[in-house]
């Protein structure tokens, strides 16, 4: 089998020749390992009062923009080829650099839905980007910030599926890229907000947050639309519904504010006659029944760091969903042994492997996460991971 | 009557009404009697403590967590200029902040609500603390628990960095220290040298009235 059958047999809940291996590679810092290339030093040229406004400049235009987010993803694919993985996921963004007194260095990303993300230096001299905090914090600003960018909202459209399409055709042959439509409709809902308001909203002036998700739903079905149209054979979607220990929200609210978004996503993608895999950071145990509920054909994540096992999952669900993780990168893929990270993967595979419906993966990806500790995870998926699978 | 205000006022809260709690609060205010306001801040307390419960019991969620969270930060602003300066007795002070590197602080505000309400004294450094700021906290207030919050791992070092300062500075054995965040476990504590980890707020604020009761 190649690659994409092997990862489309899994899907559908068959065995395939062995379990898949799907890599969450995305941050220039892996990446920049992994390829062994000198990384970008962003917030040193920030820093550098002459240099500072031109970067500003030219990273802000759209066709600079998209040249080097593709350049990161591309790199991210080609990480993912280099160390063996059958797929991985391919996420689009549209970010500017502002002027940002707020942030110790000066300037920040502002993405179209109205969060900053401050920017960092990672250990080996790369950039880091982390949400920090929303710039539309009340329903005015929010107002405001909607009907200032509604261009941007279509240009991220037309984006989306420009470079998704152009991702499966250089690297369509190599690995299966598995476009996913992200932020989601929840956490583009409450972050641009901040959570804290957002839940005050929520008890305050539903109606107000009834608006803000039915906006994000409009411009999510439009997102992941241009994700399919590009070509992808399979779907990623996804939201934030858990933290550490459960649900952001109890369930009932989070099926009266989001249940029907969640089903139109659905349809839309079976529509077109394609799987859907759900992200969900948390605990997510107390929406399981919910994501088949919602028609989502599998899930991707289960954090071990927030009580996540994969065995009491299959158990859970059976295989009403496809299974998608869940190797830990809090310490198994940043400094796990090799004998580690092999137990893991023989024990992620007795736990979910049999029949099909599984595919292994880190469970999450972030600038730490280290390319010869993935390669590991591949080398021993492969030696492992070969159907039958004993119990 | 008082009476009847606390019981609104409680109620209130766990019904998670704010303009009822509020509403109880100003009633509470106008009657201008300092021992009925010190027990309006002991049913705020009490109210969160059965919130806790529901929260740790899995009957309600992190929003639930917030929103009551935040009517009792409200209520307490009414309450807070009337109360007799030294009526009330701090369970103890703790000094709390992200540390270096990490941005986020939606736990460690949560965490602060939790504490402030159960009587003790919060010094918050906020986001992106180095060190030092730790340190320089931990000898000017001389608290009962730093408590540190980290939601990244690449920031995690962070934690052993900081005990391993307060050691230095031979502070250890003088305060606690409890973690908590999306990247942490308890196995990673107790590697880093914390006296105890925190899966949520509502633990976190168990955990240190535990300490200032023993």
């Amino acid at each position: 089998m190649d690659f994409r059958e092997r990862i489309l047999t899994a899907i559908n809940h068959q065995e395939p020749d062995r379990v898949p291996v799907m890599g969450l590679v995305m941050d220039p810092a892996t990446v920049d390992r992994i390829l062994e290339r000198q990384p970008a030093d962003l917030v040193g040229l920030l820093q550098n009062p002459d240099l500072a406004e031109d970067i500003v400049s030219t990273v802000n235009t759209n066709d600079a923009w998209n040249s080097f987010y593709y350049g990161n993803t591309a790199g991210a694919l080609e990480s993912a080829v280099k160390l063996g993985f059958d797929a991985n996921w391919t996420i689009y963004a549209l970010m500017k650099l502002h002027r940002d007194p707020e942030s110790a260095l000066g300037y920040a990303y502002y993405d179209a839905f109205g969060r900053v993300w401050e920017l960092g230096r990672t250990e080996g001299g790369g950039t880091a980007v982390n949400y920090s905090r929303p710039l539309c914090p009340t329903e005015e600003q929010w107002e405001a910030w909607v009907e200032r960018n509604a261009v941007l909202f279509d240009t991220i459209v037309e984006n989306t599926a420009a470079f998704h399409r152009k991702l499966v055709e250089e690297y369509g042959d190599k690995i299966l890229p598995i476009g996913y439509a992200a932020p989601g409709i929840f956490e583009n809902s409450w972050q641009p907000i901040g959570f804290v308001n957002f839940t005050r909203l929520v008890y305050e002036k539903p109606d107000f947050v009834k608006r803000v998700i039915a906006f994000h739903t409009e411009l999510y079905l439009r997102s992941v639309e241009a994700v399919m149209q590009s070509g992808v054979e399979l779907v990623l979607g996804g939201d934030d519904l858990g933290h550490k220990t459960g649900p952001m929200m109890r369930p009932e609210l989070i099926e009266g504010l989001l249940g029907e978004s969640y089903r139109r996503v659905s349809e839309l993608v079976h529509s077109f006659d394609k799987k859907l895999i759900w992200h969900s950071c948390g605990n997510i145990y107390k929406l399981l029944e919910m994501f088949i509920d919602w028609g989502f054909d599998g899930i991707i994540t289960m954090e071990p760091t927030a009580g996540m096992e994969l065995g009491k999952v299959r158990e859970m669900v059976g295989h009403r969903l496809v299974l998608v993780g869940n190797l830990d990168v809090s310490h198994l893929l940043v400094k796990g042994t090799r004998q580690e990270i092999e137990d893991a993967v023989k024990l992620a595979i007795r736990d979910a492997g049999r029949g099909g419906g599984y595919i292994l993966s880190a469970c999450h990806s972030h600038p730490c996460v280290d390319g010869e500790r993935l390669g590991w995870m591949v080398e021993a998926a492969h030696k492992y991971g070969k159907y039958p699978i004993d119990s | 009557m008082a009476g009847e205000a606390l019981e609104r006022l409680k109620n209130s809260l766990l019904d998670l009404d704010m303009q009822g709690a509020l509403g109880a609060a100003r009633a509470i205010c106008d009657g201008g009697d300092n021992a009925v306001v010190k027990g309006a801040v002991e049913a705020v307390s009490d109210a969160l403590q059965v919130v806790g419960k529901r929260f740790q019991e899995g009957e309600w969620f992190l929003a639930e967590l917030v929103y009551a969270g935040e009517i009792a930060r409200e209520v307490m602003n009414l309450l807070s200029p009337l109360m007799d300066a030294g009526a009330s007795v701090s369970m103890g002070t703790v000094v709390v902040g992200t540390v270096a590197g990490d941005l986020h602080d939606l736990g460690k505000n949560i965490f602060i609500n939790y504490a402030k309400s159960a009587g003790f004294t919060v010094i918050d450094l906020g986001i992106d603390v180095p060190c030092d700021k730790f340190i320089a906290a931990v000898k000017e207030h001389r608290p009962l628990a730093l408590g540190m919050s980290c939601l990244l791992t690449s920031t995690d070092a962070e934690i052993g960095r900081v005990i391993q300062a307060l050691k230095g500075e031979n502070l250890r054995q003088e305060v606690k220290v409890i973690i908590g965040g999306a990247a942490l476990t308890a196995g990673f504590a107790r590697q880093a040298g914390a006296d105890a980890f925190a899966p949520d707020a509502v633990t976190g604020t168990d955990i240190i009235r535990g300490w200032s009761a023993g």
